[in-house]
């Protein structure tokens, strides 16, 4: 028996999203196993299954890192005070 | 690379500040246990109330009433399904052996699947009553649980666990409206589940539940009863049902009902698998464990051919 991690698509724009795993003999069983469980009120339109074993995975502390990255972001903060004050004085 | 804490206070400082679990995290040991108990008994509650409601299936009045038993039974093994996946990743015990310990009657389930529903008027109280109960005790959950995997799963249950609830409100709006017969089955069943579904959500908490402290769960058992019962209780007069309850009073002051004192010894009868049903049904469980075990063979010579191939 495998593991499987099975994702789902909401009809429309949505992503793939994880919905959870199940445990099936084959792809076959599998995909039937995972319309039955998380999707019996058609809440998909797309499944995607993958065996557990071939996930490659990126946990945590490997995405750490780029918690610390400010100078990826930009809040606009500066510009939005020019703005406000602009408002103030006209006023 | 796996996520792990220096000590119990680190970890607890982790949750405090709204920290979620996942399963590849080096957690603490006791913190894991805690969990699986919880998810353990969570999925064999369901797969036993998908059992209950499954014997119901040839019994259901009206087509549609029955078309939604048989959806009911396949949310609620579906559930269990979701459960036992999320449980066995804890690493705790396999979704084999909490199986096996559930049929073999080592395992806790709800106190309520350990009573026999006898009438159709019993099956409407328990998707009215408890299902309502047992809502309200995984939204609790639902709402800050420290645990990734099973807030997630959870988000799922508790909107299908939605439908059958309005299934039951449907229902005793239908009796409450039907004949007399009716009417008294109900108000029967009633007298019997009324207070199981108060037990359902177990003692008053203590203040050092590891539960609420490691954000397990977010509510105080007392808080959640008494909610359930400030809705509850006009609810139930408003359709003009009786509450077996002599101590039940409204305090005009508060402006809210009191309920007399609840007695612990059913609730702590079905957690030992000695409630007035728990033999039948851990027998019927356990001997349809063991008729279907041709499946599960089958399934794993599937499994040994795709390996083979």
């Amino acid at each position: 028996m495998r593991i499987y991690e099975v994702f789902l698509k909401r009809p429309g724009r949505d992503e793939f999203r994880h919905a959870g795993s199940i445990e099936a003999a084959d792809d076959e069983l599998a995909l039937v196993l995972a319309r039955e469980n998380y999707a019996r009120r058609a809440e998909g339109d797309r499944l995607w299954l993958v065996d557990r074993d071939n996930l490659v995975v990126g946990d945590g502390e490997f995405v750490a890192p780029n918690a610390d990255k400010p100078h990826r972001h930009n809040d606009g903060s500066r510009v939005a005070e020019r703005r406000q004050r602009l408002r103030e004085e006209n006023a | 690379m796996r996520r792990r804490w220096t000590d119990l206070s680190d970890f607890e400082a982790f949750l405090d500040k709204g920290g979620i679990v996942e399963a590849d995290d080096d957690m603490p040991d006791a913190y894991r246990q805690e969990v699986f108990r919880f998810i353990e008994m969570h999925a064999n509650s369901e797969l036993m109330g998908g059992l209950t409601e499954r014997d119901w299936i040839p019994r259901t009045p009206g087509l549609r009433h029955k078309m939604a038993v048989l959806a009911k039974t396949q949310d609620e093994i579906g559930h269990g399904h979701l459960l036992y996946m999320v449980a066995a990743d804890l690493g705790v015990k396999t979704r084999a052996e909490m199986l096996e310990d559930l049929f073999a009657g080592k395992s806790r389930f709800h106190n309520v699947f350990h009573y026999r529903a006898v009438t159709w008027g019993d099956q409407i109280a328990i998707a009215f009553l408890v299902d309502a109960a047992a809502l309200a005790t995984q939204q609790a959950v639902f709402k800050n649980c420290s645990y990734g995997p099973y807030r997630r799963i959870l988000k799922r249950i508790i909107t299908e666990e939605g439908f059958h609830m309005r299934f039951g409100e449907e229902r005793v709006l239908r009796v409450a409206e039907g004949t007399e017969f009716q009417r008294a089955m109900f108000q029967d069943s009633l007298d019997r589940w009324w207070w199981p579904a108060m037990q359902l959500f177990g003692p008053d908490s203590k203040p050092d539940d590891v539960l609420m402290r490691w954000h397990i769960k977010s509510e105080r058992n007392e808080v959640l009863r008494d909610r359930w019962v400030q809705k509850f209780v006009p609810l139930l007069h408003g359709y003009g049902f009786t509450i077996p309850d002599p101590d039940l009073a409204w305090d005009e002051e508060a402006g809210r009902w009191s309920i007399g004192e609840i007695d612990w010894e059913p609730l702590k009868r079905t957690l030992r698998q000695g409630g007035p049903d728990s033999a039948r049904r851990i027998g019927e469980a356990a001997a349809n464990w063991s008729e279907t075990r041709w499946v599960r063979e089958a399934l794993d010579r599937v499994a040994e051919q795709r390996e083979a191939a």
